[in-house]
């Protein structure tokens, strides 16, 4: 298998291996694995390599705390229905109380553990706890809020692209954990999420959108029918292709450039001069 | 959209809220597929399903938006109770919690949708009689109280049909003006007319939403 930038799957492999085992990882070199073609490619090498890419020292990792101080959490019982729910098998409320036991200050959100679950599969749950505390200090830090105004406002930078943007809530708070069903996607999108800013999940949002644009528009101009259609995303999406163009996306229309968009619209929803709003 | 005849003369929107585990999309699903979903995962946003029913010899077809029970939600989801016509108001029979917050959520329900909106309040998991923590005949005092109808969650067929009979008998008995703005009932005669919800700019020509 030839990747578009020429490099075999077997090289990649070899050379990201390289980068790895080298006393001074350059997280430069990584973040390029990371997001081109294939990403970090398996799980061997994200098990190093994630680490690598939050700056998580693997050797310094926190032990974990009683049972008993897991279960005093305030959302302990939340966290446990929402979990039991969908994840019998892997259930990660330990790793999600390790979390927020040692970060107060965080606040649980539903879609949570659909990252949480991923991290736990791919890495096991003393490493995922050090990944997702970091995540959760970074990437995910606004989901975080005890509201959830900046998420709100970061759903707003969808607006100049397309309309109508709470369809992809959950892509944005989950990584699409919550509506992919191939795990083998998931960790590729994780590999490219780690890797680059905290909007480019509403990138890839855009780049859905636009490359379903024909099958979105030959539908009914109504509000619910799109929702429906463009909160289910298909199985068999070109994720490589997508990832490309959410790239460039972000080199085209940098977050500055639409956040000044996005007050624009909020102040439109705000005003009332939305021209389309949710029914 | 704007074009073709309809296969059903009205379009009716529900909501349903409720707290987080209640059972809301199982509702949804079980009335929407006639299944039950045992492994329902939890909803992010809002969620749609739709079905077209008969009330009278008519044909409605309900939009059903199906809510994020999580309290942090309630910023997104608040936005999609304007303009409902019905609203199913769930709480689970066997946790005593839920069934406390009902008046929050109907406080909601009052407060952001129009007067005639019809309230359901849906005690759900009937099945697990073993469990029970509410009882119906409380559940009826307070849903009589505060004008809604209790309903144990085996009949979920009945609960969306009766709400869909009540907004009839409102339109029939002039209570609920179609043309109102939110009404959240749409007419589909043979010629389609102007959306009701004239508020809004249609993005496109005949954009019904």
């Amino acid at each position: 298998m030839v990747h578009t930038d020429g490099l075999s799957l077997k090289k990649k492999t070899s050379r990201i291996k390289k980068v790895l085992s080298s006393d001074n990882v350059d997280p430069a070199k990584l973040k390029e694995f990371a997001i081109s073609r294939g990403g970090l490619l398996n799980d061997e090498i994200r098990k190093q390599a994630w680490p690598k890419l939050l700056n998580v020292n693997v050797d310094d990792i926190p032990k974990k705390p009683d049972a008993e101080v897991l279960k005093g959490h305030r959302d302990y019982n939340q966290v446990v229905l929402d979990v039991n729910r969908t994840l019998k098998r892997f259930p990660p409320v330990d790793l999600i109380m390790r979390v927020l036991v040692n970060r107060p200050e965080l606040h649980y959100y539903q879609g949570y553990h659909d990252i949480c679950v991923t991290f736990l599969l791919v890495v096991g749950e003393d490493l995922a706890f050090a990944l997702v505390d970091t995540l959760s200090l970074n990437h995910l830090r606004d989901f975080m809020d005890s509201n959830m105004d900046r998420t709100k406002h970061m759903l707003n930078y969808l607006y100049p692209i397309i309309v109508g943007t709470v369809f992809c809530l959950s892509w944005l708070i989950t990584w699409y954990g919550h509506v992919l069903n191939d795990l083998r996607h998931i960790v590729r999108l994780y590999d490219f999420f780690i890797a680059c800013h905290p909007l480019m999940p509403i990138y890839l949002a855009a780049a859905i959108v636009l490359y379903r644009e024909e099958e979105i528009l030959s539908n009914e101009c109504e509000m619910c029918v799109l929702h429906g259609l463009l909160s289910k995303i298909p199985d068999n999406l070109p994720f490589e292709q997508l990832i490309s163009k959410a790239g460039d996306l972000f080199l085209q229309y940098p977050p500055p450039d639409l956040a000044n968009e996005a007050v624009l619209t909020f102040r439109k929803k705000r005003y009332g001069l939305d021209t389309l709003q949710i029914p | 959209m704007a074009a073709g005849p309809y296969n059903y003369s009205y379009i009716f929107k529900y909501i349903i809220i409720g707290d987080m585990g209640v059972g809301k999309s199982c509702l949804l699903h079980q009335f929407t597929e006639k299944k039950f979903m045992a492994d329902c995962p939890h909803t992010i946003g809002v969620e749609f399903g739709t079905r077209i029913i008969e009330v009278s010899g008519q044909k409605i077809k309900l939009q059903i938006w199906d809510t994020a029970g999580q309290e942090r939600f309630r910023a997104v989801t608040r936005s999609y109770y304007r303009g409902a016509a019905g609203a199913l108001m769930v709480y689970d029979i066997t946790r005593r919690s839920t069934y406390n917050h009902l008046s929050s959520w109907l406080t909601d329900a009052r407060n952001l949708t129009n007067p005639n909106t019809v309230i359901f309040l849906i005690g759900n998991k009937s099945d697990l009689e073993a469990q029970r923590d509410v009882t119906y005949e409380e559940a009826k005092q307070f849903a009589d109280e505060n004008e809604c109808s209790a309903k144990t969650g085996d009949n979920v067929e009945d609960a969306f049909l009766d709400t869909a009979k009540k907004i009839y008998q409102n339109i029939q008995d002039g209570s609920l003006d179609l043309n109102a703005a939110e009404s959240g009932v749409q007419h589909k005669p043979a010629t389609p007319r102007n959306p009701l919800n004239t508020d809004q700019t249609p993005s496109k020509e005949g954009c019904a939403c």
